[in-house]
């Protein structure tokens, strides 16, 4: 790349998204959906929490100004109970394919989706009060990446190729040769659309955990995560690195051997039971 | 003497083509006169269904229009303005007219203008501005129609505890937002359980009123404690929110510990009770509202008179949490 993207530029492409993209299999099961006569709330947000797209659309309209509650609420099954189902039902109606759907997005969305799970369950044994909002903190953490791939396919494509080659992380290539990182890029957009801190610091801080301030417990499981399900080799983030953790947040989870184990074993049994729809 | 519609201006040619067009839709008599001031004596007396202005016709007309605007109590009084196929921009910023029509157009459009106008004009009820839930003429209207059908059906009243406190030591600006997810739950929870003949209507503060059928109501309950009690913390700063209280003032000015907001339901099941006004209806769903305070905790309590067969270990109500 010969010269650097500018920064303020950058930024303001990247804010001027609205959605991400959604699987072609997920479009299937949303018309499936609305043909039900009767849709519970739990229902739907089961659905919503399995895909990182709707989730990001249905945190960005409750948190907008047009309901009221900005930087309040980061649960889905919140969110779904104050929009109310016509409105998810109006929103699902809206979603539309998009003509380039890359085959490394769906990796992407496949690592979030099992670092979402790998989140809730260790939110349960920590026993936080609220494990879906880790979760959906995880399932949310590489929305940067989206973004990026989404607004800059061919830089995109550059990057992967100079991480392989030089056997360094995409964080790493992406911090030599982006002009902000895909963590950068994500905290940009989470703030835009007044996600609660939580969500955004674990967004923003995923790499570097001890930065968080807020939120330092939810941002150091999404690390740890992040982490176990690149090891596992569950997905693809964009390169086949696993990347050591972070002192800091290792020490707050203090996990045992016992509690990796049964996180493991959680992630494997969802990429089963996802791969039998 | 029922409403109607009432005609001001001053062209004989252009009263007689509303009337002609007007009369035989059955909406109310019509009503013509030369000059606005002549109105006041009638629209004091007799609030119109819709009033037909030739605004420009003389310079007061607009002026006196806008003052009668003005008044709460006829800013709903739909108004449509006539106007002269001439194109001149008109400042519509300074005319407090609902809608216009072109003086040429008038044969052909007048009566579906007016039908239009009328009917825009019921829909729009008085609303809390924060929640735009119902207020409370649409509350007390909706009780007594329940009441006159003789169908059976349960009323609640909800209200918030410790939301004084809250509001003091956050201010209002939070406080609106929690009365704002107060209504959008009990309106997305009574939606989703009893989604035909039910009703969702805001009192003001923190006072809440909804109408299901018998068999939903206490399920809206239950699931509306639920709800409220998880979404609340969310309202709280992260420090209190871990501690599980606030520090604030009660009515005295004492500085005090107050726990989280909860959620206060009393419920009147009306079945077969011999209710005629709904100040009947109220008075009971109050009463059981402040047997339910008696609970510290979110909850909701039930009449039971109408239940006798029902086991009853609280005499004639039940609480429930």
């Amino acid at each position: 790349m010969a010269d650097k993207i500018d920064l303020q530029k950058m930024r303001a492409k990247v804010e001027g998204i609205n959605t991400l993209p959604t699987l072609p299999s997920t479009l299937r099961q949303i018309s499936v959906m609305l043909e039900k006569p009767r849709l519970t709330m739990d229902e739907i947000a089961r659905f919503i929490t399995n895909d990182p797209a709707l989730t990001t659309k249905v945190l960005k309209m409750v948190n907008s100004a047009a309901y009221g509650f900005p930087g309040r609420i980061s649960s889905v099954s919140h969110a779904i109970m104050l929009l109310g189902l016509n409105v998810i039902r109006g929103l699902l109606l809206g979603i539309s394919v998009f003509e380039l759907m890359q085959k490394n997005m769906a990796g992407l969305w496949e690592h979030s989706l099992s670092c979402a799970v790998s989140a809730r369950c260790i939110a349960q044994q920590k026993k936080m009060k609220e494990p879906e909002e880790v979760s959906i903190c995880a399932l949310l953490h590489d929305i940067g990446k989206a973004i990026v791939m989404l607004q800059y396919p061919a830089e995109y494509e550059q990057i992967l190729g100079k991480a392989e080659k030089l056997g360094i992380s995409l964080y790493d290539a992406e911090k030599k040769l982006l002009a902000a990182t895909h963590a950068e890029v994500g905290l940009w957009l989470a703030q835009k659309w007044r996600f609660p801190p939580n969500l955004v610091e674990a967004i923003g801080f995923h790499h570097q955990p001890q930065s968080a301030r807020q939120a330092p417990l939810e941002t150091s499981i999404v690390h740890v995560s992040d982490i176990l399900v690149r090891a596992r080799g569950v997905g693809f983030a964009g390169d086949y690195f696993v990347p050591a953790v972070h002192p800091a947040a290792w020490d707050m989870l203090r996990l045992s051997d016992e509690e990796i184990r049964t996180v493991l074993i959680q992630v494997e049994d969802s990429v089963s039971s996802g791969e039998e729809n | 003497m029922s409403s109607s519609i009432l005609i001001i201006s001053g062209s004989q040619t252009t009263v007689a083509t509303l009337k002609k067009n007007l009369a035989g839709l059955g909406l109310g008599n019509v009503e013509a006169f030369h000059h606005f001031s002549a109105t006041f004596d009638t629209i004091y007396n007799e609030i119109p269904l819709i009033m037909i202005v030739d605004v420009f016709e003389e310079k007061e007309t607009v002026s006196l229009l806008n003052s009668f605007k003005e008044d709460p109590l006829f800013t709903g009084v739909p108004v449509l303005a006539i106007v002269d196929d001439v194109h001149i921009p008109v400042n519509w910023e300074a005319i407090h007219a609902d809608d216009y029509i072109r003086r040429p157009f008038i044969d052909a459009d007048i009566a579906m203008k007016v039908q239009l106008g009328i009917l825009r004009s019921h829909r729009i009820v008085e609303v809390n501005p924060l929640t735009r839930l119902p207020g409370n003429i649409a509350i007390n209207r909706r009780i007594q129609n329940r009441i006159n059908s003789q169908q059976p059906f349960a009323l609640a009243y909800a209200d918030l505890d410790n939301f004084k406190p809250f509001n003091d030591k956050y201010g209002f600006t939070r406080g609106d937002e929690v009365l704002k997810i107060t209504g959008r739950l009990i309106l997305n929870i009574v939606k989703g359980k009893c989604s035909q003949d039910s009703f969702v209507g805001h009192i003001g503060g923190d006072d809440f009123v909804f109408i299901t059928d018998p068999p939903s109501m206490e399920d809206v309950c239950r699931d509306l404690i639920d709800a409220f009690d998880r979404i609340i913390p969310t309202f709280y700063d992260p420090a209190d929110r871990k501690a599980g209280f606030i520090q604030s003032h009660d009515r005295e000015g004492h500085t005090k510990t107050f726990p989280f907001l909860t959620i206060t339901i009393g419920v009147v099941n009306a079945t077969g009770l011999p209710f005629s006004h709904y100040g009947e209806v109220t008075e009971i769903a109050s009463e059981m509202k402040r047997y339910a305070k008696r609970t510290p905790a979110s909850c909701y309590s039930v009449n039971r008179r109408s239940f006798r067969t029902q086991k009853n270990t609280e005499g004639p109500w039940t609480r429930n949490t």
